[in-house]
């Protein structure tokens, strides 16, 4: 291309017609997408790490398997099995695959096809990386990462993903593509299920939450480690209460979203809260302080999720090509 | 318990690229009548990071003692917080996610740190210096929640760039000389070369005030750029994007290092 040709031209991307879409800044969704991407990319970082090439990473692996059904439990099992006989490359498959999906959707070109990605992965990872989270093997609280935080990356994709051009924006993010209605519903599951999980028999024992933060200050650096001692002592033999509480505000949160604006406003802001606490003192920022873990847990994600939800999000920043195919860079 | 030796050998490799390319980027930025609309600063904090994270990654690249790259990124990071400063004045708070010096002085800011805060003993480095960083267990890392805060922060900017990579307005909002008066006749045609030109046709969002032709220069849409005759590889060389590519690389590669001495 000329230089004349160049100046003659917007500033703009190769749509697949052949037509040239003018760029947009970030909106809000894009800003959440970002977020995504480099969630992603520090989940590629923490693959590479040393341990991840030891055989404890496949054991990690094999960890997740017990108290499963059969039907979920041997799939990982003979994954976890494969992992550890082709240690190398398997892990650096699996840590440049998380790269490059933080870089695919941070680069708009590839958003789409890096999301669809990341839905997949995400998918193949809880399962065979993850026992499901811990669903069904009753093992699931909301402190310890249920119902797995690497199924929120997959939420996150759907909820964000770029289209939704020439539709009224809705009231937040996260409508935009699945719609109002349907962007609820996923909430109320998701936060429900985390209310549910809070009540299970395992969390409700008189010692279940306090065994649960005592045991995460190990290997942490000592201030972390005095939050989990200080928060492990609140809970000791108040498990059942706790649990009550917990349950309580999480179901709060799961209806709060079909409230009016302002409880909207203050349910996504105690979403984000609750997220946030339990990310520190429950997940102990996904204990990645303490080596050997391979993402940050759920509660970062649950609060870049609550943030898709603020209202008037999807108007935030807004853009003329926002209303265009062109939305985010990216052809229809 | 170490990972395999050539993945902090592949990151060092790519370190080499990166400081190969800040120094053609400085070498094309030499004071002239055809000088390069390059931020020297940068590149020549991007040359120095790309060095020194060779020599930690891989023990036979290293340059300079530990103390030395002390003093130096000491003033790199004084000198972006400088700079980074009177953005703020002008731009307030927006100066850290939209403004081009914030990156580098958290560049700045993760290389001082993984030389001050990392202490391998003597004893099982066969020597000072971090050269035996990969994978060393016995390593004490100093304040490591400042570790995964800086690689946080520098996955956020390696996203945010990459972000920027599409779009030309962006690609110049890297530049300090389009908020300064160092815009010359041959960044006119660095721009033009990264598409930037078009920032005259464009939605009006897409063209910030820093990216409208300004009274300091440039060339407006659809006009010849002096400048063409130049050889198409030493305009790929200050080409913004590249700058851009090079400090993706080199944020990636330093979380990595981060993440890894945690």
């Amino acid at each position: 291309m000329s230089e004349g040709t160049a100046a003659a031209r917007p500033p703009a991307l190769a749509r697949r017609d052949g037509a040239m879409a003018p760029w947009a800044a970030p909106d809000a969704r894009r800003w959440l997408q970002l977020g995504l991407a480099a969630i992603w990319l520090l989940d590629g970082v923490l693959q590479y790490q040393s341990v991840m090439f030891s055989k404890a990473f496949g054991q990690m692996l094999a960890a997740t398997a017990p108290g499963n059904p059969a039907w979920i439990a041997e799939p990982i099992t003979w994954a976890a099995g494969i992992v550890e006989h082709h240690l190398v490359s398997t892990n650096t498959a699996f840590a440049t695959i998380q790269l490059l999906l933080g870089l695919g959707i941070a680069w708009r070109p590839t958003l789409r096809p890096a999301l669809a990605a990341s839905i997949v992965w995400s998918a193949a990872v809880w399962w065979f990386g993850e026992g499901l989270g811990g669903v069904l093997a009753g093992t699931a609280s909301p402190v310890n990462g249920a119902p797995g935080g690497v199924i929120i990356y997959a939420l996150l994709a759907v909820l964000l993903w770029p289209s939704g051009a020439n539709r009224p924006l809705p009231a937040f993010v996260a409508a935009r593509q699945v719609g109002v209605r349907a962007a609820r519903a996923l909430w109320l599951v998701l936060w429900g299920s985390l209310a549910y999980f809070a009540v299970t028999a395992a969390n409700r024992t008189g010692q279940g939450l306090h065994d649960m933060v005592a045991a995460m200050a190990s290997g942490e650096p000592g201030w972390l480690a005095s939050i989990n001692r200080g928060g492990a002592d609140v809970l000791a033999h108040r498990g059942l209460t706790a649990s009550i509480v917990l349950a309580a505000v999480l179901a709060a949160i799961a209806v709060g979203v079909f409230l009016p604006e302002p409880a909207v406003r203050a349910t996504v802001l105690l979403a984000v809260v609750v997220s946030l606490i339990i990310w520190v003192v429950g997940q102990d920022l996904g204990g990645i302080l303490a080596g050997g873990a391979t993402d940050p847990n759920s509660g970062l994600l649950l609060a870049l999720l609550a943030l898709a939800y603020w209202p008037g999000g999807a108007a935030v920043m807004p853009h003329p090509a926002d209303h265009s195919p062109a939305s985010a860079g990216i052809a229809p | 318990m170490t990972g395999p030796s050539w993945l902090p050998d592949t990151f060092a490799a790519i370190m080499l690229v990166v400081a190969a390319v800040s120094a053609a980027r400085l070498a094309a930025a030499v004071p002239g009548p055809r000088q390069a609309i390059t931020d020297t600063s940068a590149d020549c904090a991007h040359l120095l990071m790309a060095i020194a994270m060779s020599g930690m990654l891989v023990a036979s690249l290293r340059t300079l003692p530990d103390e030395a790259w002390e003093v130096v990124f000491g003033v790199l990071t004084a000198w972006f917080a400088v700079r980074v400063g009177r953005e703020a004045r002008g731009r307030g708070a927006r100066a850290w996610a939209g403004g081009c010096h914030a990156p580098h002085l958290v560049h700045s800011v993760a290389m001082l740190y993984m030389f001050l805060a990392l202490k391998v003993p003597v004893a099982t480095s066969g020597g000072s210096g971090m050269g035996g960083m990969s994978g060393s267990s016995s390593a004490m890392l100093h304040l490591p929640t400042l570790a995964l805060v800086l690689a946080l922060l520098l996955a956020g900017y390696a996203v945010r760039d990459l972000d920027r990579l599409t779009d030309p307005a962006g690609v110049r909002l890297y530049h300090p000389a389009q908020t300064g008066s160092r815009r010359t006749r041959f960044g006119a045609a660095a721009l033009a070369t990264a598409g930037a030109s078009g920032a005259a046709t464009g939605p009006a969002v897409g063209r910030s005030a820093a990216a409208a032709p300004g009274p300091a220069g440039g060339s407006p849409a659809g006009r010849p750029v002096p400048g063409r005759g130049l050889a198409s590889a030493r305009r790929l060389v200050i080409a913004p994007r590249l700058a851009i590519c090079c400090r993706i690389a080199m944020g990636i590669t330093m979380a990595y290092m981060l993440v890894i001495m945690i």
